[in-house]
């Protein structure tokens, strides 16, 4: 299993569009992706389980990665993450 | 517009885990009441909405469901009908519930469960004390010495010279003994060789069973005084109690033959014998010492305050029944003959009424208004449980303002010195029973006054369903024909606003266009409301209230994004109708928002539908 942690510098958090964004390049792996935000967590596959999560410009974020392919989909989440928030 | 019972039973059963989730029901006067297996399995929320319910909380180790008077009972029909349950009595909600609270709930409980179906009784013979009592006072007209008056005397004090009767009954349908051998319980305690209860001064005989074994200079061993117990109600209870015990252990170990031989015959001899030697003398002594207690604490002001202050709390709790003990042992006391203990439970009650009075003359959602205003008018007249749970102690502000109401009454009530000739009736109707109609007006109109001007003051209704939203509401209620604008094989999903259609690839927005986030189609706005395009369940509002997540079936999931950029306007302009987590049905306004306001931020107003899981779906047809 795999873990990030990340910080949201974007000042309009993980909102609609950019969510997309993350989730269609998490779906192209196998592993399961669970986001933790205090002590709410979803499947970070699911879009608007993830846009429930109303995550804003100075959280932290915690991610789980666990599958087969777990070392890749971190590296494209961590890459994914920096490039849009 | 009369409720449908069978659909508010339904819901009911459909949200609560279904029939097998539920152990027992039975209902009061104004509650359903459920024990429920597993609480896990309630959706709590969707219930509060369930139209007919006005309010829900657990208590006693029940589910309890605020229906009103006479609709609890019908809605409770189809309950049983639907689930094929048989009605439970009460005494099996209270033995599947008992195990779930604490002690001193499960004695209390039955009190309260033994008066609520006597109340007609008491009410009846309550109001017509007061209007013959009220009659008989006009000067001038001497009712008083009229054949009439002696009849309706008469007529109205059987259900109080009785009442032992009456509770005894009622306590053995609780208890689950025979009502008929409860009957005879009661009536052996008023029995007409006895001396009358309230003749005691007199002097009375006694009988000596077990000898003259002296224990005290006034007290022998196992003693039976030749005293009735009107006026009385605690011993009654607790005999009957002790009959169907006994009744139902006779069942159990007598051969089914003879049964109908011993099991009645043992069951009325030895609760007599107990009744008379032991219950009988000590709980008489423990109620005329409460009584004594609660008639010191009323005439001091400051008991007073507390009594009329808590007294809410305690209807909450179930407990307020046991005050009738208190009201109906002041009125067969002969040194009192009043019921000083009604002006307070007056006061605590018609404070309630302010509270939610004033909740429902400030509340601009329409659905607070049409709980709150008849649940006013319910607690104006003495019967607070709608008012209390469907509205006070849900916004918690009005219940405080009542509970400070009913305190600066019940100072009022005590310092005057007023009370009543029956009990059973609080509020409006306790004109016809108070000795002091001008004094009574203003204990009413302070504690009431109080209690509105408090919930006027510190309650604010929750500003997310603004008045704007309401009328639009209704003004929409006949909303546009919605056209289908994707379709999958997991169904389909309507156009959730009113305009054009425009594929995916022309919405002016590259993330959206290119299907990233699912399929879909844009919308050119040509009115101001999202509307939900399939039943389904919101699963996010976002921060900035401009985009909907909704769910729907065959777990299709959808989101409405309104706008292009709009996140950057922070809310400005929208204003969400629902919240995560409702249940909608199609159709239903989800969003509100402003063309002007979007356009003014310089943003198309495009409205984006997108099946963000069309991936899952082989077959995904979009426009119309």
């Amino acid at each position: 299993m795999k873990e990030i942690e990340y910080t949201i510098n974007d000042p309009n958090g993980i909102h609609a569009r950019p969510a997309g964004v993350l989730v269609k390049a998490l779906k192209s792996f196998n592993s399961k992706v669970t986001i933790f935000k205090g002590d709410k967590n979803v499947d970070m596959k699911k879009l608007l389980a993830l846009m429930g999560m109303g995550i804003k410009q100075g959280d932290t974020i915690k991610v789980q990665i666990e599958g087969d392919d777990e070392e890749a989909c971190a590296a494209e989440l961590e890459k994914s993450l920096k490039e849009n928030f | 517009m009369a409720l449908d019972y069978r659909k508010c039973a339904q819901e009911i059963v459909d949200h609560i885990g279904g029939r097998d989730n539920v152990a027992q029901a039975a209902h009061c006067a104004t509650r359903l009441r459920l024990v429920i297996k597993d609480n896990s399995k309630v959706d709590k929320e969707y219930l509060d909405n369930v139209e007919g319910v006005k309010g829900m909380f657990e208590s006693n180790g029940q589910l309890q469901l605020i229906i009103g008077t006479g609709t609890v009972n019908k809605v409770y029909d189809e309950f049983l009908s639907i689930t094929g349950m048989t009605a439970a009595t009460k005494d099996d909600v209270k033995a599947a519930a008992a195990a779930k609270q604490p002690l001193w709930k499960q004695l209390l409980k039955p009190i309260g469960d033994v008066f609520v179906p006597i109340l007609p009784a008491i009410v009846a013979s309550g109001l017509m004390m007061g209007l013959v009592e009220a009659l008989g006072k006009i000067p001038g007209l001497n009712f008083a010495g009229t054949d009439w008056y002696s009849f309706l005397d008469m007529v109205a004090n059987t259900a109080f010279a009785y009442l032992p009767v009456i509770v005894a009954i009622s306590a053995a349908r609780v208890f689950g003994g025979n009502i008929f051998l409860g009957a005879v319980i009661g009536l052996l305690m008023i029995h007409s060789a006895l001396t009358n209860g309230w003749s005691a001064a007199d002097g009375y005989g006694v009988w000596y069973l077990f000898g003259n074994i002296r224990i005290t200079d006034s007290y022998s061993l196992l003693q039976i005084n030749q005293l009735g117990y009107q006026g009385h109600v605690i011993p009654v209870i607790i005999a009957v109690l002790l009959m169907s015990n006994i009744e139902k252990w006779f069942h159990k170990h007598v051969p089914e033959m003879l049964d109908l031989f011993i099991t009645p015959l043992c069951t009325v001899l030895i609760t007599a014998l107990i009744t008379f030697t032991m219950i009988g003398p000590v709980f008489s002594g423990l109620e005329t010492l409460v009584l004594s207690g609660a008639r010191v604490l009323v005439k001091n002001p400051v008991g007073a305050m507390v009594m009329g202050a808590i007294y809410p709390v305690t209807v909450v709790m179930g407990l307020h029944h046991m005050y009738n003990v208190i009201e109906a042992g002041m009125l067969s006391d002969p040194a009192l003959m009043l019921n000083t203990w009604m002006p307070i439970a007056s006061a605590a009650n018609f404070a309630q009424f302010g509270a939610c009075l004033a909740v429902g003359l400030k509340a601009k959602n329409n659905k607070t208004k049409v709980i709150a205003i008849p649940s006013a008018l319910s607690a104006s007249l003495g019967i607070t449980e709608p008012a209390i749970f469907g509205v006070n102690l849900r916004y918690y502000k009005p219940f405080l303002a009542g509970m400070v109401g009913g305190a600066v009454g019940s100072i009022f009530g005590a310092v005057t010195g007023i009370g009543a000739t029956a009990y059973g009736v609080t509020g409006i109707p306790g004109y016809l029973t108070i000795n002091n109609i001008p004094v009574y007006t203003i204990l009413l109109l302070v504690s009431g006054g109080v209690a509105f001007a408090g919930a006027w003051i510190f309650w604010n209704e929750d500003v997310k369903t603004p008045k704007k939203a309401e009328e639009d509401k209704t003004e929409e209620a006949a909303p546009f024909e919605q056209k289908p604008v994707i379709t999958c094989e997991a169904g389909e999903i309507l156009a959730p606003v009113k305009g054009n259609v425009i594929p995916q690839d022309k919405i002016p927005d590259e993330t959206f266009a290119t299907g990233v986030l699912g399929s879909g189609v844009g919308i050119e706005p040509e009115e101001e409301t999202v509307h939900a395009p399939f039943d389904g369940t919101i699963s996010s509002v976002a921060e900035s209230k401009h985009a909907v997540g909704i769910s729907g079936p065959n777990d299709m999931e959808v989101l409405i994004h309104i706008g292009v950029d709009t996140v950057s306007m922070n809310g400005e302009g929208f204003e969400p109708l629902v919240k995560e987590g409702d249940k909608v049905t199609a159709g239903q306004p989800l969003l509100r928002f402003s063309r002007k306001a979007i356009r003014a931020a310089k943003h198309p107003d495009v409205v984006v539908v997108l099946l963000t899981n069309s991936d899952d779906y082989k077959e995904v047809k979009l426009g119309n």
